[in-house]
């Protein structure tokens, strides 16, 4: 947008796309001296002028506004210079209008747009604003409509097609996801930079969760931006924030896990979170559900604009399915409640990434599949990407280049940990020392075993060597954040510890040692989020119950996790695979969602989008019209001329 | 017919439409008093074919006159009285101002044609013609000739006619009066494009008595312009410069404005007995003679 300026030259700046055009009226003056020279009439004798006297007097004296009309061409032609030079010059009104020519809308279908405000959703108000939008569309104008929550969809391509985009327009639904504007910000960038002109109108409450991925966030006039950033801003298309909703009337929970704590002896405790962002204090009830039968509740008392955390003890749930409650009627009423899905501790997801033809693989498999508790899922390095549904993830011989959720193992493999080095190889080492204290080294002595070649690693500070030899350590506990990570530091293949009893006793402690292998197994993912279904060799398809009834059928793949996408909705998913019946919570969970007041500006890198209210005011240019009224005063122009009856 | 007046005529009239132009004779609407016997009835008895009354011879009278078969039987003189016929005078009157050298062919030429026919049918009909050209102060004037042998003589004036000079219809046609007082026939030759109006000069013929025939000569760009694009048109006559941008609408204000000015004519002759006669320049002499001429009654 272009900055208010001061003065004439401000206000031309204001008025003028391309200004510099307005030189060409320097083209007014130049048909006004050829005017003044006039043209050369072509003199012709006859014999007697009075005849043609009479006849000029006749219709002269018949013609109204004969001064006007003794210019009307050099006026027409003086406005046809005009208009084209104005037209060149791009002139623009800022009105609730439609920018020119090429619009992207990118509309909001999370779950803060369910908020009910006086008039409908957020997401009815939106859409009422896009309609309009798609009202005010000109000839040769062009829309395209991207919705956003936790992922992005192009509903429909740049059209022109007001009857599809009305038709797309009212057919978009809410969801109960997260705001995340970063792939929808991308489509609309990647598509200005083919076109120009594109202007981008963000249909949003303003609450978006990922702003800063979009561009990191500096401070203004920093001078340290990097020219990586710049080059990103000056990419960037000029946006619209069309601010939607005004109400900040909700409260909702947060945050809902199960956990238990350190000592064996306690019990069983989930935890909640309620967030009030209503003016008023929340004085009301958490209540908290298991398989529908209320096991407790709890008074609340959140001041406005704040954090309560609420705590629930039970014994040992079993398999189920838990539920909060928050008894509150608000604007927003999708996290008012959350659930989780509790399984039994015997079943650990386990997810081995190795080659499936490696001999070390069949290794693994099989001690894994000694133990009931583990469901290992078998992946390929090449097929594996970060995912957060597995309790352990055992990486043999690849490291990927972020550390996925979960604990994490693993065989020759350096995971990216901050100071884990690699330092070179160690041949023929024996394992002198272990560390018989940790968990995962209990009841076992790995001494006798052989191993052919091993990397060398340093540790970082804080790391354990829970087996090492002369050089260094041979098996480390380099647990980052809570998050525990073990690295075996040689091939399997290259040792003959897979045949050794410790092996198989290993893997059993590391199974224990995982966090919810004590507990009892809580599933929540976000809404938007894919939900994996684990491989199994005997089922070819799962169905999928989503809350509102609905069900889907999902192909099954043998050996990887199939994913689900659906999960558009809060509640229990219940999963029916090769006759097991699963639940999986899918919950919204976000502070950002529940925070429910519209914000007033969206900060993107350095710029800062301030929200516009009620009406959409854009730069709307209106060089076609003049261009058009150029072209039509030459045809009146060409009229006049050729029928032109006075001197 | 002397070989003189053939090669002269030639210029003007060729011979073939000369021996056509002896078929016809000047028709005077009133019975008019000449000067000398020619061969129209006359208010006076004289000496021609046609056959009055009787009175008794008294000295001095004309032997050839005396009715010798009643001299035979009564032995009395008595002479034949005649109905007189007489002479006409026809005055041609052409103008010669410059907008009368206008148009293809140039109206003077035209207007010269006409003269000479109607004086050589004049001339053949032993009646004096008197021709004067006039443009204002400037005249081109030939005396009053009598008898066809004369021809020559007037076509070898009207061929030498020359346009200049501006129309002052009504100075011209007065000092032609004051200076030729003989009745007669009074025909004028003129496009009457006059900024003084046609009425003064028209008025000041009539005034000397004679029979005055219009005759109305405009050249075919005049009645029907071919011009186009924009112009500075010129008054031959004043230098007056004028300047229009050619356009379908002013052409018709023109044309109109030229039927409404032969019109008016038209109607100012009708209402005063003066004979109108349009001619374009460029019709055929003969048809316009043996036609219009005689419609309009000048000949017979």
């Amino acid at each position: 947008m272009i900055d208010q300026g001061t003065g004439l030259a401000g206000m031309v700046d204001t008025l003028f796309m391309t200004p510099a055009f307005l030189w060409f009226l320097a083209v007014l003056p130049v048909i006004l001296i050829l005017y003044l020279l006039k043209l050369r009439r072509t003199e012709v004798v006859i014999s007697s002028t009075l005849l043609w006297l009479k006849s000029l007097q006749d219709l002269t004296a018949n013609a109204p506004f004969q001064r006007l009309r003794k210019n009307l061409l050099l006026l027409l032609q003086l406005l046809i210079a005009l208009a084209l030079a104005l037209a060149l010059a791009r002139p623009y009104l800022r009105a609730e209008m439609l920018p020119g020519q090429y619009i992207c809308l990118l509309i909001d279908r999370s779950a803060s747009m369910q908020t009910q405000e006086k008039a409908g959703t957020r997401l009815d108000l939106a859409r009422e604003s896009a309609l309009r939008l798609v009202n005010e569309m000109r000839w040769g104008d062009r829309m395209m409509v991207v919705t956003f929550g936790e992922t992005a969809d192009v509903l429909v391509e740049l059209t022109e097609d007001r009857v599809r985009l009305r038709e797309v327009l009212g057919a978009i639904q809410a969801t109960d996801e997260s705001t995340r504007m970063r792939d929808a910000f991308f489509v609309a960038q990647s598509l200005h930079q083919t076109n120009p002109d594109l202007s981008v109108i963000v249909l949003t409450d303003g609450n978006v969760s990922d702003l800063a991925q979009i561009l990191p966030r500096s401070e203004a006039g920093a001078p340290s931006a990097t020219e990586e950033e710049l080059v990103l801003e000056s990419q960037m298309p000029e946006l619209v924030f069309f601010q939607v909703g005004e109400t900040r009337d909700n409260a909702g929970i947060v945050q809902l896990s199960m956990r238990k704590p350190s000592d064996e002896a306690g019990e069983q405790q989930t935890f909640a979170l309620v967030h009030n962002e209503s003016a008023n204090p929340l004085q009301t009830t958490l209540t908290l559900y298991f398989n529908d039968v209320m096991i407790g509740v709890s008074e609340l008392d959140v001041p406005p604009g704040a954090d309560q955390e609420v705590l629930f003890g039970h014994g040992d749930l079993g398999e189920g399915l838990l539920r909060a409650e928050l008894d509150t009627h608000d604007a927003l009423a999708v996290d008012n409640q959350a659930w989780l899905a509790i399984r039994p501790a015997a079943k650990l997801q386990v997810l081995l990434v190795s080659e499936p033809k490696a001999t070390s693989t069949f290794y693994l498999q099989r001690v894994f599949a000694l133990d009931p508790r583990a469901e290992l899922e078998t992946v390929a390095p090449s097929n594996y990407f970060d995912t957060q549904e597995y309790d352990l993830v055992v990486f043999n011989g690849f490291a990927p280049p972020s550390l996925p959720a979960g604990s994490l193992l693993f065989f020759n493999a350096v995971p990216p940990v901050e100071d884990l080095d690699v330092l070179g190889e160690l041949e023929n080492p024996p394992v002198i020392a272990s560390e018989g204290e940790h968990p995962v080294m209990r009841y076992l002595n790995p001494a006798n075993v052989g191993i052919a070649k091993a990397i060398r690693l340093g540790l970082p500070s804080g790391a354990r060597a829970l087996a090492s030899t002369n050089g260094g350590p041979l098996i480390a506990d380099v647990s980052r954040g809570g998050q525990q990570i073990l690295v075996v530091a040689f091939n399997l293949e290259d040792s003959d510890w897979p045949l050794n009893l410790s092996f198989p006793l290993f893997v059993q402690n590391v199974l224990s040692w995982t966090p919810r292998a004590a507990l009892s197994e809580t599933r929540t993912t976000r809404a938007g989020r894919p939900l994996a279904l684990p491989p199994d060799p005997l089922a070819e398809s799962a169905t999928v119950a989503a809350p509102d009834g609905q069900s889907y059928d999902v192909r099954l793949d043998p050996m990887r996790p199939s994913y689900f996408a659906a999960t558009h909705q809060v509640g229990p998913y219940r999963v029916a695979l090769g006759g097991r019946d699963m639940t999986y919570a899918i919950n919204l969970l976000d502070p950002v969602e529940t925070a429910v007041a519209p914000a007033e500006a969206l900060e993107i890198g350095r710029g800062r989008v301030e929200a516009q209210k009620e009406k959409v005011t854009v730069n709307r240019e209106f060089w076609r019209w003049l261009v058009a009224a150029g072209i039509a005063i030459l045809a009146l122009e060409w009229w006049v001329y050729s029928r032109r009856a006075w001197v | 017919m002397p070989n003189g007046t053939k090669t002269e005529s030639k210029a003007l009239l060729d011979a073939d439409f000369v021996r056509r132009l002896e078929r016809l004779v000047i028709a005077a609407k009133r019975v008019q008093l000449g000067r000398a016997k020619g061969e129209r009835k006359s208010k006076r008895k004289g000496s021609s074919v046609e056959f009055a009354d009787y009175r008794d011879y008294v000295q001095g009278d004309d032997l050839r006159h005396i009715d010798w078969n009643i001299y035979g039987r009564l032995d009395a003189l008595y002479l034949k009285l005649f109905q007189e016929q007489e002479d006409l005078t026809v005055h041609l009157l052409v103008d010669a101002s410059q907008s009368m050298a206008y148009g293809e062919p140039a109206k003077i030429e035209f207007a010269a044609k006409l003269a000479a026919a109607i004086g050589y049918i004049a001339l053949i009909g032993y009646d004096r013609v008197s021709v004067e050209a006039f443009a204002g102060a400037r005249r081109q004037v030939m005396r009053p000739v009598r008898g066809k042998g004369n021809a020559n003589r007037l076509f070898s004036f009207l061929s030498g006619l020359s346009a200049g000079g501006q129309t002052e219809l009504e100075d011209s046609c007065k000092s032609y009066v004051l200076r030729n007082r003989s009745k007669g026939i009074a025909v004028i030759f003129s496009d009457f494009l006059d900024p003084e109006g046609f009425e003064g000069g028209l008025r000041r013929l009539l005034q000397s008595g004679c029979d005055v025939y219009a005759v109305h000569i405009l050249a075919r760009q005049e009645i029907d312009p071919e011009v186009t694009g924009d112009l500075k048109l010129l008054d031959s006559e004043t230098s007056a410069c004028t300047e229009i941008s050619v356009s379908p609408a002013l052409l018709k204000r023109y044309r109109q404005n030229v039927d409404g000015f032969c019109d008016a004519l038209r109607r100012h002759c009708l209402a005063r007995d003066i004979g109108y006669m349009f001619a374009p320049s460029d019709t055929p002499l003969d048809r316009l003679l043996l036609e219009v001429f005689r419609r309009g009654g000048m000949l017979q």
